[in-house]
C-alpha cells in the first residue's frame, strides 16, 4: 500500500477484536471483499489478552488464535493493523474512509518476525501486553501470537543505537519511515470497536493506583495465562505466592460518582472465572468476591457461580467504600458487610479491581453515526436489528454498541454480517 | 556504470544516510537522551543483580536486601530476564521462588 493509494471493497470492517473478525470472516466466506482496520499493532482485540473464558474455561487464544489466523489467510479479506481512522462519511450505498497508517519504523513485507532486534536492542521498557509486569524492549514483536508478526519500534523509547538495524537479517528496520494516508472506498461499514477500561487511578477511595497489589482484572488476565509475566500466579510488589485474594466488583461500574451508572455486564462472570482458576493455581489460598449482586444471566452461567460457591469461594455481599495500603504489601480492603456485621476491614496479598467499561472509540468528529447516553454507539432498533445505526449502511456489532459478553459479541457479528450482505446485495453490487 | 562511478555513488548514499541520521538524531534528542539515561540505570541495576546472583539461587525479597535495590524492581528485572531466557525458576523458599542465572557459552549470550 501506498501513500495516497485508494483501495476498494465491498465491505469495511473497523476494529480487528473477535466481533470484527467474525463479521469479516462470514463476510468473506459470502465472497465479498472485506477490508479490516485495526488501531493496535494486533488484531484480536481483548480476547487475545485472556487467559481463558467463561464459563466453559475453554483456552482464550486456542479459540482466537485460529479465526485470527484464517482472516489474515482468507483471499477476500486484507488486514491493515496500527491505523487511525480519520473520517468515515457514507452517502448513498457507499462508504469512504480516510486513514492513517502509522509508522511501524519496520518493513512489514520484509520483517519475518524472527525477533533478533529484539533480543539485541539494549533498552527495556515495561511490556503493557503483561499488564507491565516484566520488561519488553524498544523495539519488538507485540505479543506471541500477535497478527501479524512484526516488530515495531517505539521512538519514544529509542536510543535509536542502529544495533537493531545492523542484525536484522532482512533489512526490514526503517528509521525514517512516515505515516501516511491512503483511503478505503466500501458499499458498507461494521463498526466492531470494542470497549476499554476505565484506569486504576481514576477512583481516589480505591487508592488511585498507588497502592501495591492492587491489580486491574486484564492484569490478573495476565498473571494467569500460561505466558504471562511470571508464569504464575505472584504478587508484583515482592514476587510472593498470595494467599489471600480478593476481588472487588462494580469499582468504577455503577457508580454515578465515575460517570457510569450503567453495569458492565461481564465482570461479575470474569471474576468468578479468574477465582476459579486461581483456586486451580493456589489451592490453598483464600479467595473472596466482594459483591452488590451476582449478575450471571447467560447459558450456564447461574451454574457456573453455584460451581464456584461449592469450590469454596468466598462471596461477601457487600460494597467496598476504602482500600489502603496495609503491612508487609498486604491490601486492607474496608467495606460494609450487607449480612448485619457492619463496617469492617479485611487484609488480603492482592487485590483485583473490576472496573468500568468504556467505548474504545468515539465516532465524534469522524464519522456521523448517533452514540448513545453511555457514549457507546446507539442501535436504533435494539429489539429487532441490534446492529442497526443511526446510518444506512453502517452497521455496529460487539461492545461497540455495549458491553458484551464473548458469546453475544460473535452472534451479533453473524448478525451485522448479514445485515452488510442484505445491504451490498440491495445496492445492485 | 564504471567501478569508480559506482563507488563514488556508494559513498554518496552513505554520506547522505550520515547525514540524515544526524538529523533524525537531533530531532529525537528528548527521547533519546531519556532512553539513554534510563539504560544507564538498567545496565547498572543489572549488574549489581546478576552479579549478585553468581551462581547461587536467591529470592526476590533476598536478593533485594542483599543489593539494596526495592524488592519490586528486583521482581521485574528477574521476571523480564527470565522472558528473555538469562534466568530460570528454582525451587520456593517458604513463600518465594527462586531464581538463578542461566550460564550460556559466550557465543549464546546476547547484547
Ligand atoms: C478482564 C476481562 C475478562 C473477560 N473474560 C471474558 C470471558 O471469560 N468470557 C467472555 O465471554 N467475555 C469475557 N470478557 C469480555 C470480552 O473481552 C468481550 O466480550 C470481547 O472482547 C468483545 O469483543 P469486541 O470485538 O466487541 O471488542 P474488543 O475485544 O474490545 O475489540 C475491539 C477491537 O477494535 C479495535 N479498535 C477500537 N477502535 C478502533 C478504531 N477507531 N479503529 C480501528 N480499530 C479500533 C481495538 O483495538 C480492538 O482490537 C472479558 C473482559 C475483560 C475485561
Ligand atoms: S535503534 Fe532503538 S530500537 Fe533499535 S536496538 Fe537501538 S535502541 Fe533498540
Ligand atoms: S525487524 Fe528484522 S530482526 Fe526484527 S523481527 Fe523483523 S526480520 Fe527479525
Amino acid at each position: 500500500m501506498t501513500d495516497g493509494q485508494t483501495i476498494t471493497c465491498d465491505a469495511l470492517v473497523v476494529g480487528g477484536g473477535i466481533a470484527g473478525l467474525q463479521s469479516a470472516l462470514d463476510l468473506a466466506d459470502q465472497d465479498f471483499s472485506v477490508v479490516i482496520i485495526e488501531k493496535d499493532l494486533s488484531i484480536g482485540g481483548k480476547m487475545i489478552r485472556l487467559s481463558k473464558v467463561f464459563p466453559t474455561l475453554d483456552c482464550s487464544s486456542c479459540i482466537t488464535t485460529p479465526k485470527m489466523a484464517s482472516a489474515a489467510h482468507h483471499k477476500n479479506i486484507t488486514i491493515y493493523t496500527w491505523c487511525d481512522l480519520k473520517e468515515l462519511t457514507s452517502n448513498k450505498g457507499s462508504v469512504r474512509a480516510r486513514v492513517t497508517q502509522k509508522p511501524r519504523y519496520v518493513d512489514q513485507d520484509k520483517c519475518i518476525g524472527c525477533r533478533k532486534c529484539e533480543y539485541s536492542c539494549p533498552v527495556y521498557v515495561p511490556d503493557p501486553e503483561q499488564g507491565g509486569f516484566c520488561a519488553t524492549k524498544a523495539i519488538r514483536i507485540p505479543f506471541s501470537n500477535a497478527i501479524p508478526q512484526t516488530a515495531a519500534l517505539d521512538p519514544e523509547s529509542c536510543m535509536l543505537c542502529g544495533k537493531c538495524e545492523k542484525i536484522c537479517p532482512t533489512g526490514a528496520v526503517d528509521y525514517f519511515q512516515k505515516p501516511f494516508d491512503f483511503t478505503i472506498e466500501a458499499t458498507t461499514t461494521i463498526l466492531s470497536t470494542g470497549f476499554e477500561m476505565t484506569t486504576i487511578e481514576g477512583k481516589p477511595q480505591y487508592g488511585d493506583g498507588k497502592v501495591p497489589n492492587v491489580v486491574t482484572a486484564l492484569q490478573m488476565e495476565r498473571l494467569l495465562a500460561p505466558h504471562g509475566p511470571y508464569n504464575r500466579v505472584l504478587r508484583p510488589s515482592d514476587g510472593m505466592e498470595p494467599d489471600s485474594i480478593a476481588f472487588v466488583q462494580c469499582a468504577g461500574s455503577r457508580d454515578k460518582s465515575m460517570g457510569i451508572p450503567y453495569c458492565s455486564r461481564f465482570c461479575c462472570m470474569y471474576a468468578i472465572k479468574q477465582a476459579m482458576l486461581l483456586s486451580g493455581a493456589l489451592p490453598l489460598a483464600d479467595i473472596y468476591i466482594y459483591y452488590m449482586d451476582i449478575r450471571a444471566f447467560g447459558k450456564g452461567y447461574e451454574q457456573f457461580y453455584q460451581t464456584a460457591k461449592a469450590m469454596g469461594i468466598g462471596f461477601i455481599k457487600g460494597k467496598v467504600g476504602r482500600i489502603e495500603e496495609a503491612e508487609n504489601g498486604s491490601v486492607a480492603v474496608r467495606f460494609e458487610a450487607q449480612d448485619g456485621t457492619g463496617v469492617t476491614t479485611e487484609n488480603h496479598d492482592l487485590v483485583v479491581l473490576s472496573l468500568g467499561v468504556l467505548p474504545d472509540w468515539s465516532p465524534e468528529g469522524i464519522c456521523s453515526v448517533s452514540t448513545a447516553e453511555d457514549h457507546f454507539i446507539q442501535t436504533v432498533q435494539p429489539s429487532i436489528g441490534p446492529t442497526l445505526t443511526s446510518r444506512q449502511g453502517i452497521f455496529v456489532a460487539g461492545a461497540a454498541s455495549g458491553p458484551k459478553d464473548i458469546v453475544d459479541s460473535i452472534s451479533e457479528a453473524g448478525a451485522a454480517a448479514m445485515e452488510a450482505s442484505n445491504y451490498i446485495i440491495a445496492q445492485g453490487k | 556504470m564504471s567501478d569508480k562511478n559506482k563507488k563514488k555513488n556508494k559513498n554518496k548514499a552513505e554520506q547522505e544516510r550520515k547525514e540524515d541520521m544526524k538529523r533524525l538524531r537531533e530531532e529525537r534528542k528528548s527521547s533519546i537522551q531519556r532512553a539513554a539515561t534510563m539504560v544507564k540505570t538498567q545496565r547498572k541495576d543489572l549488574k549489581v543483580l546478576m552479579k549478585q546472583m553468581g551462581s547461587e539461587s536467591a529470592t526476590a525479597p533476598e536478593l533485594a536486601q542483599a543489593t539494596g535495590m526495592d524488592v519490586a524492581q528486583v521482581i521485574w528485572y528477574l521476571a523480564t530476564l527470565k522472558q528473555y531466557g538469562e534466568v530460570v525458576e528454582g525451587a520456593k523458599n517458604g513463600s518465594y521462588f527462586t531464581y538463578k542465572l542461566v550460564v550460556k557459552e559466550p557465543e549464546e549470550a546476547v547484547a
